[in-house]
């Protein structure tokens, strides 16, 4: 077998780790045969990695895949070394192609974005839609994240309304002017306004995937999936006994897969919680995002905590701090006897804009009525 | 451009800069393809540095675009320079020149204000420029699908010139401090490289390549400190920029060896936040300076 073959088997094992690797970077890396010296391990290291690797979190992996599969000699098939992981992934791409996707139609209803989310009342959904998210069965949930498209779309719909170009404003548009000028041959010309560049505020949130929430995972995952498909500059990050930034996993998300891939890369999902030490976590990952541009935190949790309460407490109070607005949803808010007792929320409360509870679709419908107005 | 790998190796340590195999691997190939290199890490750790030790060797020119949000196109590329092309069509109507003629007159390169990416492409010279495109991830999206058509032809069309295309393509650096991530298909059009904290040896040749007066024990003293800071749980990590700058107000200050006075008057060298420097307690300090001192002697 050439070189080139080896290549090529090599970007699939790539592929199948979860790493793809596209035709123009195979090129580039048989390109760079010609220049480095390909019997040294190490040049041929960095320049397979520094072709095919495109972020720093793959590295680990990488290194896997590229020990087994160079360590063997040329007469041995590769697949064997890798034959777990290929079946996972196999099994996981099976999932994909059994998924459903979100009907197109919704999207494009026109006149949705005009009604507001209290109209979710008036639908066959009412019944749906005042059930707690614990307790959907899966083909109910299908249902849920229908309307949990439906609602997110209207956020969707109302900030790019936001960024039409405005006739009027405040800064003139010196640039168009004088090119306006300059054609026309006069010094007097009409006044053009730039429209306000619109300083985005980003969302980004923090989920909860702890033991004690265990029975809302199946609705958190399709909320995170929906979330991600309808706002696609959404962060999100989840935590348990520690902070987990999966935003990266969800940009090759199919929507199914998405569970085997948390199982994979969340390692403590359904585990304690330690919320202090998660948010002081989380400050560190995002401090730089939420200084440049403001940031919305909604932080999705029971407040259930076993971790240090002075943490939690300096933790919250440097996000209240870093983030223009805070919102807290809580599920079990939603039912009638619950007093916000618990530890970890009662440190919160006092640095929270928002406190809303996330136990139905209704609930759901009015923290989306919250975003518009805020967002 | 360069010959090998070490031969570019001898040349950066000419330079100063201590650099791993596999950065200058990404270096070499990213010269010798033509393809740009994208160096993520964290803020200190070198990134803008390796540009700026490129440009010296190539004896050529360093061109920096810095990013930030809101950077547009025009800033980034070109733009006309309106006041004086309506002063130039004004004399030249005073004067009774045709229409066409003036037309065509404003338009000379003269009335154009080049920005940095329209000079990387512009530039002439034995060797290409050096495009150093700092802290992408502090632009948005638009900027980088703008930038990704720039990379993908290293040509630009401007209506009223025509298009421009280089002599020899530039070395084209991108840096990112991992704000954000940037997106998959920009990163993918480059030589990717992650440049992390060095070790305690790595960091020791650093300082006394960068500051070659300073004494063996002192250097020795200084990383093991600031390895030791790195593993703790500050706001902001310092990084090897920290490093050399604490190593230089220290030889400034004419001290021999670390004590507790000379670290707490020269903290702000390395943290720089208030909660940062309150977490380093007197104890804390003691101890880190006596671990720093033990394991030299």
């Amino acid at each position: 077998m050439s070189l080139l073959e080896h290549v090529v088997r090599f970007s699939r094992e790539l592929g199948a780790a979860g790493m793809p690797v596209s035709t123009a970077e195979m090129i580039d890396l048989c390109r760079c045969f010609t220049y480095i010296d390909i019997g040294n391990k190490l040049d041929f290291y960095a320049a397979a990695r520094a072709n095919l690797v495109s972020s720093h979190a793959d590295f680990p992996r990488f290194d896997r895949v590229f020990e087994a599969f160079w360590q063997k000699t040329v007469s041995t098939p590769v697949h064997e070394t890798n034959n777990e992981d290929t079946d996972e992934e196999d099994a996981l791409r099976k999932r994909s192609a059994e998924r459903q996707r979100i009907p197109d139609h919704l999207d494009e209803d026109p006149a949705f974005g005009e009604r507001s989310a209290a109209t979710i009342a008036y639908s066959p959904d009412e019944m749906l839609a005042k059930r707690d998210l614990g307790s959907l069965k899966p083909d109910e949930l299908k249902q849920a994240r229908r309307l949990m498209v439906r609602l997110l779309a209207i956020i969707a719909n109302t900030r790019s309304r936001r960024r039409a170009p405005e006739r009027h404003g405040r800064d003139i548009n010196f640039r168009r002017m004088l090119r306006r000028t300059a054609l026309d041959g006069q010094d007097a010309c009409k006044l053009l306004y730039r429209r306000r560049r619109i300083r985005k505020t980003r969302l980004i949130l923090l989920c909860d995937v702890s033991g004690s929430m265990e029975r809302y995972s199946r609705f958190l995952i399709q909320f995170i999936c929906a979330l991600r498909h309808e706002l696609p500059d959404v962060d999100i990050a989840v935590f348990s006994t520690q902070l987990t930034v999966i935003t990266p996993l969800m940009t090759r998300a199919g929507t199914d897969d998405i569970s085997g891939r948390f199982a994979e890369r969340v390692p403590d999902w359904a585990g304690g919680t330690d919320i202090g030490q998660c948010i002081a976590a989380f400050n560190r990952h995002f401090d730089a995002q939420m200084r440049r541009s403001r940031t919305l935190v909604v932080v999705l949790s029971d407040g259930w905590d076993r971790g240090d309460a002075d943490q939690m407490r300096s933790a919250i109070r440097d996000l209240r701090r870093n983030a223009q607005t805070l919102i807290w949803l809580n599920p079990l808010l939603g039912f009638e006897n619950y007093q916000p007792l618990c530890r970890g929320i009662q440190t919160a409360l006092p640095h929270l804009d928002y406190f809303l509870p996330a136990h139905n679709l209704e609930s759901l419908g009015k923290l989306v009525e919250l975003l518009r107005e805020i967002w | 451009m360069f010959a090998s790998i070490d031969d570019l190796e001898t040349q950066f340590c000419r330079q100063g800069y201590i650099a791993d195999r596999l950065l200058l691997t990404s270096i070499y190939l990213s010269a010798t393809l033509g393809k740009p290199v994208f160096l993520e890490g964290e803020p200190g750790v070198g990134k803008t540095e390796v540009a700026k030790v490129l440009a010296a060797i190539l004896d050529t020119e360093l061109i920096r675009l810095q990013c930030y949000e809101g950077l547009d196109a025009y800033t980034a590329l070109y733009e006309w320079n309106y006041p004086r092309q309506m002063l130039e069509l004004r004399m030249e109507e005073a004067r009774g020149i045709d229409k066409a003629t003036i037309g065509r007159d404003i338009f000379r390169e003269e009335f154009l204000l080049k920005r940095p990416l329209l000079r990387a492409i512009q530039t002439r010279g034995p060797q290409p420029p050096v495009l150093l495109i700092d802290e992408i991830d502090r632009s948005d999206h638009e900027f980088e699908a703008f930038l990704l058509e720039i990379l993908s032809d290293f040509q630009i069309t401007i209506p009223e010139i025509g298009t421009i295309r280089p002599d020899h393509p530039p070395l084209v650096v991108l840096t990112s401090n991992r704000t954000r991530e940037v997106h998959d298909a920009l990163k993918r059009r480059c030589l990717y490289h992650w440049i992390d904290y060095p070790t305690l040896e790595k960091e020791i040749s650093i300082v006394e390549s960068r500051v070659p007066d300073i004494k063996q024990r002192l250097s020795g003293q200084i990383c093991r400190f600031m390895q030791a800071i790195r593993n703790r749980d500050f706001f902001k990590r310092p990084g090897v920029a920290e490093t050399i700058d604490w190593a230089h107000a220290l030889l400034a200050l004419g001290v021999e060896e670390l004590t507790e006075d000379t670290v707490n008057a020269t903290l702000g060298c390395i943290l720089k936040y208030k909660d940062d420097l309150e977490k380093l307690r007197y104890e804390d300090l003691s101890r880190l300076i006596a671990d720093a001192g033990n394991a030299a002697s």
